[in-house]
């Protein structure tokens, strides 16, 4: 069964390195093992978010592109 | 005494060197510093007088360095330092100032406060009470120099698709992107996101330039905790590409703190091994229009049009004229706000405050003096060559109703190239919108 996400976030129009601090400031709103889901649509979540969720300890659960959007969710791990 | 208030004040103490300690003996409490701070121009309070927040950190420093003041700290107000006083001291330093320097060059003594406040900032980062998202974004991009096999087949994805773009916008079938080309005479450093990486690839490729694109971004948060340990790490990343590549030179993108970092620090803290020459994007820019290497028609950008010098760039990196060229070559109505230069007023957003939202209120308040002259410019497009300040006018237009148009300088550069199709966003009825002006074509 897929988990659903806990918060949906929209950093649509957001350029770095805002989706990061959004989604640094969101993961406290959620439990340990909760998921977030977001999108944007600068292309600097590709490398940033990645790097966000390793140097955090939390867990990117899928990153993906669909046409222009970037979807990605994380898991809260700690 | 706590472990946080130990690590605070050896941090201190580890800083301390004769311009510190200047900074930290000098001042003459003739209060010329107010009217220079951007924050006391918005707000006239004690609060914001520079000389005022600097006090606050030579008042611990007397405690700690002065014999009478230790013995009878009432006479000369000096106080031990507690966890009140460096809650107070690091919101001081983190809200209330810029770093822009504004106040330093105004005073007749010369007093450095933003190195008091850098001061404050580094021992607010070793004892654990600097705001955590600087952190965090140091701390991911040290992580992305670790290992940059995580992300670069998905960075590599958007720079083709970007490239598409390229050829769309120039209509140049060969226009590329390179990245780590080995032997390239430049690597140009953007910032994380496809605005600071296409219209500088429409220029480089006009020029017919031999250059790259470097992986990693130039912005460095471990500037703004004023953490060298983590300025170098981050900056190492992109000391190690050049040198791993064999570049002559480093160009750095439309960023203020990043080419102040570049261009002042990274080759001291890198000597022996930075032998590199740091441009920043906009004196290449000037470069090939005086070189004749790129074409832009004169009368491309027929609104009205201001600069706003970034403090990193103008006061604190002597980049007065180059813009002002590009913007000349181009622009038909351009207009000064006035001061300017290395008397420019900072627009509020630098030194890492656009990243920290719980200080968005205080941000915007300490922006109406920029939101001021913009206003009576009366000009309809604001070019502003960094990235905070991108933000924070983007900010100040929304909250105080500018009705602008805010832009890079790059971006319009490409827009007076008259290519095939404009840069996205830079369509010439965004552009100039709801001004009485002959758009060309
Ligand atoms: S202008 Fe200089 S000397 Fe005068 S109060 Fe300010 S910091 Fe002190
Ligand atoms: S550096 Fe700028 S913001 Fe900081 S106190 Fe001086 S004038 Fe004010």
């Amino acid at each position: 069964m897929t988990e659903t996400p806990k918060l949906t976030l929209d950093f649509k129009g957001l350029l770095c390195p805002m989706p990061v601090v959004k989604i640094a400031q969101a993961i406290k709103q959620v439990q340990v093992g909760e998921l977030i889901e977001a999108i944007a649509t600068d292309p600097g979540v590709m490398a940033d978010i990645p790097a966000w969720a390793r140097s955090t300890g939390h867990e990117l659960v899928t990153l993906e592109k669909q046409d222009k959007i970037f979807k990605f969710v994380v898991k809260r791990l700690k | 005494m706590t472990e946080t208030i130990e690590l605070a004040l050896k941090t201190l103490e580890a800083q301390l060197n004769q311009p510190l300690e200047t900074a930290l003996e000098a001042c003459a409490r003739c209060g010329i510093c107010a009217e220079a701070c951007h924050y006391y121009r918005a707000e006239p309070k004690v609060e914001h007088i520079p000389a005022y927040r600097a006090e606050q950190l030579r008042n611990v420093y007397r405690y700690e360095h002065d014999f009478i003041s230790r013995l009878f700290p009432v006479w000369t107000r000096a106080k031990k330092l507690d966890e009140t006083t460096l809650a107070n001291l690091t919101e001081i330093a983190f809200s209330q100032c810029t770093l822009c320097r504004r106040c330093t060059v105004n005073c007749p003594l010369g007093v450095d406060t933003p190195l008091m406040m850098r001061a404050i900032r580094a021992m607010a980062t070793a004892a654990g009470t600097a705001p955590e998202i600087l952190i965090m974004l140091a701390d991911a991009a040290i992580e992305k120099g670790k290992d940059p096999s995580f992300y670069k087949e998905m960075f590599l994805e958007q720079i083709a698709d970007m490239e598409k773009q390229l050829r769309d916008i120039t209509g140049d079938e060969n226009a590329t992107i390179p990245v780590e080309k080995q032997g390239a005479k430049i690597l140009y450093v953007p910032l994380a996101g496809a605005h600071t990486i296409l219209p500088p690839a429409v220029v480089f490729n006009a020029a017919q330039e031999d250059w790259t694109l470097s992986i990693f971004e130039a912005s460095n948060y471990g500037v703004f905790l004023a953490d060298v340990n983590r300025a170098k790490q981050v900056a190492k990343r992109i000391v190690d590409e050049a040198n791993r590549l064999g570049v002559e030179e480093i160009v750095i993108s439309e960023c203020g703190h990043a080419y102040a970092c570049y261009r002042w620090d990274v080759p001291n803290w890198f000597a022996g091994q930075f032998d590199f020459k740091v441009r920043s994007l906009i004196e290449v820019l000037a470069g090939y229009i005086s070189d004749g290497k790129i074409k832009v028609d004169p009368t491309a950008i027929p609104g009205s049009v201001t600069y706003h010098d970034s403090c990193n760039l103008a006061r604190n990196g002597g980049l007065l004229e180059e813009p002002r060229y590009v913007l000349k070559s181009i622009v038909r109505d351009f207009r000064e706000m006035t001061p300017n230069k290395a008397e420019a007023l900072c627009c509020g957003g630098g030194g890492g405050i656009v990243a920290l939202a719980e200080y968005a209120e205080r941000r915007i308040a300490a922006g109406k003096p920029k939101a001021d002259q913009i206003k009576s410019t009366g000009a309809r497009t604001v070019v502003a060559a960094c990235e905070n300040c991108r933000l924070q006018i983007g900010d100040l237009n929304e909250h105080y109703n500018l009705n602008i148009h805010v832009t890079a300088l790059t971006d319009l550069v490409v827009q007076a190239m008259r290519l095939p199709k404009p840069l996205p966003g830079m369509e010439a009825e965004h552009l100039f919108e709801g001004e009485q002006v002959e758009v060309p074509r």
